[in-house]
């Protein structure tokens, strides 16, 4: 019997996503929970298991958009006929949302049984032929090297149909973090997934670098290989396809004295319970501010077209054990400088915990990327698209400076603004970065 | 600050009420003379008299009913039954009665009583001398169910049932009497529906009443050496019941134990575990171990009744099966 694979939502909100390509080619022998196809939403690109095994006996959308729930392949016995499956499941496809082809989705859906919160592993009824190879463990494996990062390093082996056993708190971890549970081990009684199981399914990073160490026999090895984790090979991948983008780069050098200052006086008058505001806070106000004046640079390139937006949401690149990420502080030009601190606080801890959830790194239109803490003097950004535009902040620093025609010293900033010339031009950049080394100077001027 | 037994913390509350408040007065079996089968009204008798310390004959059903007439007259009576075994006798004065007056005459008329009793085993007293029937008054509107586990506890919650104006069934423990803790200076009174944290944990929740409170804690601190941090919470109120505080706590945790010395079938542990699942559910990382008597009638033999009735380490075990790895 075959069965409709169906284009998972990876994290609330998601309505589609783009399968970037397919790991399986039709007629290859797929097995449940082995990686099928790359799919990229706004925020994540994600390998997407299959989530029954057999034959992948056709990919119905090679390469592009889909919705949510739509048929993108079918997955059968090698000689099945699917065309009867077919028929109804091309018109899922998100390209071509006719009322009619809609619908006979929705039937296709209905007929199903009914969803399971354990990801669907409970479709496939336990009379397939695929039960006489249901003794065997299958490859699954989420996301490659979690599953072998986790304590137990062996794929999960249920019986196809066997309920899987997970606590509550393990189930509500991995919806909100868009895991499925088909693909972990539990390590609780009776093989049940608890929390750490899933929290270290989500971490990846750190034991998987464990890991690969100790599988690597070779100890005098002239190099240690370090497989990429999926937040790597997304960050790769991004960044790679941000070389594509024409960009310029526009550096300017501004008076910090008012910026220290003003930061200083907040902290004095900071109230029990409040956060410490950072200069990079006041920081992420000035900018949003400076954005809001300037709309061209508040903007994502999507296919073609330029996406202003009111609301500057500025992202904070933010390295962590598992790599960067990007959390965004939503509405940044609607907050204080204190309300901006408590959110930056909560975005960086969670982060540094991997314990981000999709929504915190949704809707950016904006990046402020900072290394003063690390005394950069000034640097130049790597654009994080679809935004048009990244802002590299360098360390206050004492320094010489012209003041009233004379030499004196006085704390400078330097800032680099790196644009995506699809999108703005020199002089936009350059009228944006006027702007922020105003503010920054007059941080009243934001008011 | 003092420090008072059990014991002393009840008669600590009793006698400030009685020198404090005209309407208090106390009835029960052999309280006077005697000063109760429990030592607790020793002394009473000489202080106030034998008008407002009364010894009753051998009914409970009579000792109830008339501290039911008196509350609805305007007095604050406590009365004592001498064994919780014996509350059976007074179950139609208190379930059809006391609980039921105020809501069937519209609010017009209160039963302020405090009906204090005692139980549990730990001293060989077989069957009929020893049961903890605390979660049978649960189940019965109209009632509000007391069962504290330390002397500051005890002397607090029992000036609050005094001063409620609903009938109050009051549990004590009757190997907590010898127990000794500090107290405060004056009586603070301890409000109905509150909670008490007595350790703070992160691993697992222990939910804890009477006795068990007391191994609950023994159990945490040898958890501890094995590196699992144990909460015990104390509802001491089990009607109303400070659902918040269990909640939170075991959100915190994300696991639960409920430990109390009656049998665990039915027992309260069975509430607070449908409490918290519900709650809680999407907090919970392993399934509520419940913690009580073996379903047996209590045997007399000392090794029997110790193997019937829970121990700390039958918390610890629970609170390991709560961490539990495959």
């Amino acid at each position: 019997m075959a069965t409709e694979i169906k284009l998972p939502r990876l994290g609330q909100g998601m309505e589609a996503g783009t399968i970037v390509r397919w790991l399986k080619s039709e007629g290859d022998e797929v097995a449940k929970g082995e990686p099928l196809f790359e799919l990229d939403t706004d925020k994540v690109t994600q390998e997407v298991e299959a989530d029954a095994e057999g034959v992948l006996l056709k990919i119905v959308v090679p390469e592009g958009e889909a919705n949510v729930g739509a048929t993108v392949a079918v997955i059968g016995a090698a000689d099945e006929d699917v065309s009867g499956l077919l028929a109804g499941a091309q018109g899922g496809n998100g390209d071509s949302a006719a009322p009619a082809a809609e619908a006979s989705a929705e039937e296709a859906r209905a007929s199903e049984e009914p969803p399971t919160e354990d990801g669907g592993a409970q479709d496939v009824p336990p009379s397939t032929q695929a039960s006489s190879e249901a003794e065997t463990p299958s490859n699954s494996v989420l996301e490659g090297e979690e599953a072998a990062g986790s304590e137990t390093a062996s794929a999960p082996t249920r019986v196809e149909g066997e309920r899987i056993k997970a606590s509550p708190l393990a189930r509500r971890i991995a919806r909100e973090r868009g895991l499925d549970l088909a693909a972990l081990s539990g390590t609780g009684p009776d093989g049940r997934i608890i929390a750490e199981d899933v929290e270290q399914a989500g971490d990846g990073a750190a034991p998987v670098a464990a890991a690969t160490a100790s599988a690597a026999p070779e100890a005098d090895a002239e190099f240690e290989a370090v497989e990429l984790t999926s937040v790597r090979r997304t960050i790769a991948r991004r960044l790679t396809a941000a070389w594509a983008a024409p960009v310029f780069q526009l550096s300017v050098t501004a008076d910090a004295s008012e910026l220290a200052t003003t930061r200083e006086r907040m902290v004095g008058l900071l109230r029990e319970g409040e956060t410490k505001p950072t200069v990079n806070d006041v920081l992420t106000r000035l900018v949003a501010s400076a954005l809001q004046r300037h709309p061209a640079v508040n903007a994502l390139f999507v296919d073609g077209a330029i996406h202003r937006y009111r609301r500057a949401n500025v992202g904070m690149a933010v390295a962590t054990p598992n790599g960067l990420v990007v959390p965004v502080i939503q509405a940044a030009d609607q907050k204080s400088v204190l309300e901006i601190a408590a959110v930056r606080a909560d975005l960086v801890s969670r982060a540094r915990e991997g314990k981000l959830k999709m929504t915190d790194l949704e809707e950016g239109t904006f990046t402020i990327s900072n290394l003063g803490m690390y005394d950069i003097e000034q640097f130049i950004a790597v654009l994080n698209p679809p935004q048009v535009a990244i802002l590299a902040v360098g360390s206050i620093e004492d320094r010489p400076a012209v003041v009233d025609g004379n030499l004196g010293i006085r704390p400078t900033l330097t800032m680099t603004l790196t644009c995506d010339h699809r999108a703005i031009d020199g002089s936009e950049g350059a009228e944006f970065l006027r702007t922020v080394k105003t503010l920054v100077e007059s941080p009243a001027l934001a008011l | 600050m003092p420090e008072l037994t059990y014991r002393e913390a009840v008669r600590d509350a009793l006698s400030r009420a009685l020198r404090e408040d005209e309407d208090v007065f106390l009835m029960g079996e052999d309280i006077a003379e005697m000063g109760g089968s429990m030592a607790v009204t020793q002394g009473l008798l000489d202080e106030f008299g034998p008008k407002r310390i009364r010894n009753t004959p051998i009914s409970e059903m009579a000792i109830v009913g008339s501290g039911i007439g008196a509350a609805i007259q305007g007095m604050r009576p406590v009365v004592e039954i001498m064994y919780e075994d014996f509350l059976t006798l007074s179950m139609e004065q208190l379930v059809n009665q006391a609980a039921k007056h105020r809501s069937m005459s519209g609010g017009q008329v209160k039963v302020p009583l405090t009906i204090r009793t005692q139980g549990g085993a730990g001293w060989s007293p077989g069957a009929q001398h020893a049961q903890q029937l605390e979660s049978w008054f649960v189940h019965v509107p109209g009632l509000k169910v007391v069962f504290a586990s330390t002397p500051e506890d005890v002397r607090g919650l029992l000036w609050s049932a005094i001063y409620d104006d609903n009938p109050v069934v009051f549990f004590e423990h009757r190997t907590l009497y010898p127990l000794k803790g500090e107290v405060p200076d004056e009586l603070e009174p301890i409000p109905l529906g509150k909670a008490r944290v007595h350790r703070e944990g992160k691993d697992v929740t222990v939910v804890a009443t009477g006795r068990l409170v007391h191994d609950a804690l023994s159990a945490a601190e040898q958890a501890e050496k094995d590196g699992i941090s144990v909460e015990v919470v104390d509802p001491r109120t089990l009607l109303p019941l400070d659902e918040e505080t269990i909640i939170a706590s075991v959100k915190k945790t994300n696991r639960c134990v409920t430990a109390h010395e009656a049998v665990v079938r039915g027992g309260f542990g069975a509430e607070l575990a449908a409490v918290i699942q519900h709650a809680a559910f999407d907090w919970l990382d392993a399934p509520i171990e419940r913690v009580g008597s073996r379903f047996a009638p209590l045997p007399f033999a000392p090794v029997m009744e110790q193997y019937v009735v829970p121990q700390v380490e039958d918390v610890l075990d629970a609170i390991k099966r709560t961490v539990a790895r495959a």
